[in-house]
C-alpha cells in the first residue's frame, strides 16, 4: 500500500517536473518594452511609420533563435499634445514589466515627458523629438537620443545654401517650438555664413491661408523661402506660393523629409531642398536590410523619414536587455556608456546627456518624386539646375 | 417637520447603482485586453438597456432625488474606496484625478450653456488661463498653493470679462464665434510670447499644502505607499464636491430661476424687468472661475504646461462633455467626463482608430439619447416631491 502511494506520487511528480522543463525550454521569458508617438492627428503618418519600425525590430528579435527574450511592443499614442503625453508616460513608466521605450516624435511632448522617465526611471531613446533641450536641459540619465538635434541641421543648411550662392531669404516658420527652434538657429547660422534675411514670418500650425504672408514675400523677392515647420504646412505653403508665383527657392527642414510632402505637393516637389540629421539609410549596409525587411511585412504606411531612427533606438534597447537582462538600472547605465556601435543610421555614441553625438546631417533634393541624397542627384552634378541657382 | 409628501423614496435602488457603477469602473480600468474591454462596453450598454426596461433605472433616479443627502456622501465615498483599489496604481489614478478636473471645468462650462444659455467656445482657453497663472505664481511667488488654485479662477474670470462686452452685444452664433476666436487668439498669445515659456511650455511645480508636499509617495507603514497622485485624486475630489455643491445651490436659488428665464426667453424675461446682462455676466464670470481653478490644479499635476494643450479642439471637448451629459445637468457631467476622458484612454491597443471607434460611439450615444445621456430633469421647488 504504502509502496504504491510512494510510487504513484513520484510518477506524478516526474510527469509534472517533464512538463515544466519543457515548458521552460519552450517559452521564453516574456519582456516588455514600449514605444510612444502620435499615431492620430496631424503628423500621425511619421507617428505611424515610426511604430511600424520599432514593430519590425520587435519582430525580427523575436524571430531570432538565439535571443534570450521574447519581446511584447507596448505601443500608445500621444497625439502630439504635451497633456496627453504626460499621461502615457505615465502609464509606461508606472508598469514595472516595461523595462525600456523608444518615444516621442514630437518635441514639445518629449520635453514634457522627459520629468516622468526620470521620476519613475525608465530608461528611453527619443526617436525624433529635435529639440535641443530634451538632453541639454536637464541631466537625467534616463533620458537618450539617437536623432540629433536641430542646432547641426541648421548649421549645416545654412553653409551649404550660402555655398550654393544665394543671397536673401525670407523665412516662414510656425510658432511651435519646433518651428521656432528652426528660426532660431537658422538665422543665426545663415547671418554668420554671410546670407540676409529680409523678412521673417510665424504662422499657427493649423494655419490654412497664406497669402498675405506670401504676397508680401513676392515683394521682398527673396533668393530662398526656408520654410521651419512639418509636412502639412510645407504642403500648403508651397503649392500656395506657386498659386502666387513665386519665385524663390523652397529649402525645407528634417520636417518635410516625408513620402507625404512629395505625394502631397506633387510636381511643385521637384527641386525643394531639405536637411535631416543621420546618414541616409538606404546608403547604409544595415539600411538595404532594414527596407526590404520593411517592405517583406505589408505595413500599411510607408516608415517615413524617422522610421530608420525609431528602428535603430529600439535595437539598441533590444541589444542591450539582452546583454545585460531586463533590469531598468542596468539598461539604463549599459545605454549611457553606448559607444561607437553600428546602427542603420550610422554610428551611435552617447555624450554624457545621453545625446547621441555622431551628428551627421544628410542634405536631400526632390527629385522625380522621390527624396535623393544632394551628392547623388543629377542637380549636383550640372545636369538639372534649382531656382535661381548660378 | 419636513413636509410629508408621501412615501419617502427607497434607499437601496440608489445605493445599489452608485455601488454597480463603481464596481464597473474599477473592472472597466483594471482590464488590459482588448476583448476584455469590447466585452464590458457591450455588457455595459446591455445593462442600463435592460435597467432601462424594467425600470431600474427610474427607481434609481427617484431614489437620487428624494435621498438627496445620502447620495451625497455614497458616491464620494464610492470614488475613495475606487482610489483604496487602486492605491499604489500611479497611471489610473492620474486618470481618475483627470477625470474629476474636467469635471470641475465642465461644471463651469454648464453654469455658462445650461443655467443662462451663455455660449462659450473657449473653455481650454480658460482652463489654459488657470493652468499658466498657477504655473507663474509658484515659480516667482511663495504664494499659498491653495491661493494658487484661487488665482488660477479668478485670473480666469477677469481675462473672461474682457470678452463680456462682445459677447453681450451679440446673440447666438456671433457670440460663439467670439469665444472660438479667443481660443485661437490665447494660443497665438501664448506661443509667441516667450515670457511665458512660448510654444515649449512651462514647468509647473507639484502641489504643496501647509508643508504636505502632493509629488511625493505616502508611505502608510514600510510596506504599504500610496502613489503621489492619490493626493491629487483628494485634491481634484475636494474640488468638485465644492464645484457640485455650489452649482446646486446656484442653481436652486433665485439666482438660478432668474438664469432660467434669461435661457427661456430674452424676450420675456426683458419685459418682466429681469436684467438680461446682469444675469449672463453672472454666469459667464462664475463658469470661468470654476473652469480656471480646475485649470491651476491640472497644471500642478501635470508638472508640464504647454500651449498645444489648450487648442480650439480642446474647448470642443469640454462643450461635447457637456452635451453628451445632457445640458444643465451636473450628474450627466460625471458620467460623460467619465467616457470622454476613459473611453479613448481604454482604447490605446487598437492605436491609430480608437478615435475613429470613440466618435462613432458618441455618435450613437446622441443618437439614441439626443439630449443626452441624463437630461436635466424638470426643476424640483420642493425637496422630495414626486409628480402625483
Amino acid at each position: 500500500m504504502q509502496n504504491a502511494a510512494t510510487k504513484r506520487a513520484a510518477a506524478v511528480a516526474a510527469v509534472l517536473a517533464i512538463g515544466l522543463a519543457a515548458g521552460v525550454a519552450e517559452a521564453k521569458d516574456k519582456i516588455k518594452v514600449g514605444f510612444i508617438g502620435p499615431l492620430s492627428g496631424g503628423t500621425s503618418s511619421n507617428g505611424l511609420g515610426g511604430r511600424n519600425s520599432a514593430d519590425l525590430a520587435v519582430r525580427l528579435k523575436n524571430a531570432d533563435a538565439d535571443a534570450k527574450y521574447e519581446y511584447e511592443l507596448v505601443v500608445l499614442d500621444d497625439e502630439c499634445k504635451p497633456d496627453k503625453g504626460v499621461q502615457v508616460a505615465t502609464k509606461l513608466a508606472a508598469d514595472k514589466n516595461v523595462i525600456a521605450a523608444a518615444t516621442h516624435y514630437c518635441s514639445a511632448v518629449a520635453i514634457a515627458t522627459v520629468d516622468v522617465y526620470n521620476r519613475f526611471g525608465l530608461p528611453i531613446i527619443v526617436w525624433g523629438a529635435v529639440l535641443p533641450d530634451i538632453t541639454y536641459g536637464n541631466d537625467y540619465k534616463e533620458v537618450h537620443r539617437v536623432n540629433g538635434t536641430m542646432i547641426n541641421q541648421n548649421e549645416t543648411a545654412a553653409k551649404f545654401m550660402t555655398g550654393l550662392g544665394y543671397k536673401t531669404w525670407a523665412i516662414i516658420h510656425d510658432t511651435t517650438d519646433y518651428g521656432k527652434g528652426h528660426n532660431k538657429y537658422f538665422s543665426q547660422y545663415l547671418t554668420e555664413n554671410g546670407g540676409k534675411i529680409l523678412g521673417t514670418f510665424g504662422v499657427t500650425a493649423d494655419q490654412q491661408d497664406f497669402t498675405a504672408e506670401l504676397t508680401k514675400i513676392k515683394s521682398l523677392d527673396p533668393d530662398v523661402l526656408y520654410f521651419g515647420g512639418l509636412t502639412p504646412l510645407g504642403v500648403r505653403v508651397r503649392s500656395q506660393m506657386e498659386k502666387l508665383g513665386l519665385r524663390a527657392l523652397f529649402e525645407g527642414t528634417s520636417g518635410i523629409v516625408s513620402d507625404t510632402f512629395i505625394e502631397g505637393s506633387g510636381e511643385l516637389a521637384e527641386g525643394v531642398l531639405a536637411f535631416r540629421e543621420g546618414a541616409p539609410t538606404e546608403l547604409l549596409p544595415g539600411g538595404k536590410v532594414f527596407m526590404e525587411q520593411y517592405k517583406k511585412q505589408n505595413y500599411a504606411e510607408p516608415s517615413e523619414a524617422y522610421g530608420p531612427f525609431a528602428f535603430a533606438a529600439m535595437n539598441l534597447i533590444l541589444d542591450t536587455i539582452e546583454a545585460v537582462g531586463p533590469d531598468r538600472k542596468k539598461v539604463r547605465d549599459t545605454l549611457n556608456a553606448t559607444k561607437g556601435r553600428d546602427s542603420i543610421v550610422g554610428e551611435i555614441s552617447f555624450d554624457k546627456n545621453g545625446q547621441n553625438s555622431v551628428a551627421l546631417i544628410t542634405k536631400y533634393v526632390a527629385q522625380d518624386g522621390k527624396w535623393t541624397v544632394w551628392a547623388e542627384s543629377e542637380y549636383a552634378k550640372g545636369k538639372r539646375k534649382l531656382k535661381g541657382q548660378k | 417637520m419636513q413636509p410629508k409628501t408621501g412615501e419617502r423614496p427607497s434607499l437601496w435602488p440608489g445605493l445599489l447603482g452608485i455601488a454597480g457603477v463603481a464596481v464597473y469602473l474599477i473592472v472597466f480600468l483594471m482590464i488590459e485586453s482588448q476583448v476584455g474591454v469590447a466585452v464590458l462596453l457591450v455588457g455595459g450598454a446591455a445593462a442600463v438597456v435592460l435597467a432601462a426596461r424594467f425600470g431600474a433605472l427610474e427607481r434609481m433616479r427617484t431614489s437620487f432625488a428624494g435621498r438627496e443627502g445620502s447620495m451625497d456622501i455614497a458616491v464620494p465615498a464610492a470614488v475613495l474606496a475606487l482610489v483604496l483599489v487602486f492605491h499604489q496604481d500611479h497611471f489610473t489614478l492620474l486618470l481618475v484625478a483627470t477625470v474629476m478636473i474636467f469635471m470641475t471645468a465642465s461644471l463651469g462650462l454648464t453654469v455658462q450653456f445650461g443655467f443662462a444659455g451663455v455660449l462659450n467656445f473657449a473653455g481650454a482657453a480658460f482652463l489654459g488661463i488657470g493652468c499658466y497663472t498657477a504655473a507663474v505664481l509658484t515659480k516667482n511667488t511663495g504664494l499659498s498653493h491653495l491661493l494658487v488654485i484661487l488665482a488660477g479662477g479668478v485670473m480666469a474670470a477677469l481675462i473672461g470679462g474682457l470678452l463680456l462686452y462682445p459677447v453681450l452685444r451679440t446673440r447666438g452664433h456671433y457670440s460663439a464665434v467670439i469665444t472660438i476666436a479667443f481660443t485661437l487668439l490665447f494660443k497665438t498669445f501664448l506661443e509667441v510670447n516667450d515670457a511665458l515659456g512660448g510654444p515649449q511650455g512651462l514647468r509647473v511645480d507639484g502641489l504643496n499644502l501647509f508643508g504636505w508636499a502632493f509629488n511625493d509617495n505616502i508611505a502608510l507603514t514600510e510596506t504599504v505607499e500610496l502613489s503621489f497622485y492619490t493626493n491629487y485624486v483628494l485634491a481634484s475630489l475636494v474640488l468638485v464636491c465644492l464645484g457640485f455643491a455650489f452649482l446646486r445651490r446656484l442653481d436652486r436659488s433665485w439666482i438660478g430661476l432668474n438664469m432660467d428665464a434669461v435661457r427661456l426667453d430674452e424676450t420675456a424675461s426683458a419685459c418682466f424687468g429681469y436684467n438680461i446682462s446682469r444675469w449672463q455676466i453672472t454666469a459667464f464670470t462664475v463658469g470661468n472661475f470654476l473652469i480656471g481653478m480646475a485649470g491651476a490644479l491640472y497644471a500642478m499635476m501635470l508638472g508640464f504646461i504647454a500651449p498645444t494643450n489648450f487648442t480650439f479642439g480642446d474647448s470642443l471637448i469640454l462643450v461635447s462633455i457637456v452635451l453628451l451629459g445632457g445640458i444643465g445637468n451636473p450628474w450627466g457631467i460625471a458620467v460623460a467626463t467619465t467616457i470622454v476622458i476613459v473611453l479613448p484612454e481604454k482604447l490605446q491597443m487598437i492605436q491609430e482608430y480608437r478615435f475613429l471607434l470613440y466618435a462613432a460611439m458618441v455618435i450613437l450615444i446622441l443618437l439614441f439619447r439626443p439630449r443626452g445621456l441624463l437630461p436635466r430633469p424638470l426643476r424640483a421647488y420642493f425637496p422630495g416631491w414626486q409628480p402625483k
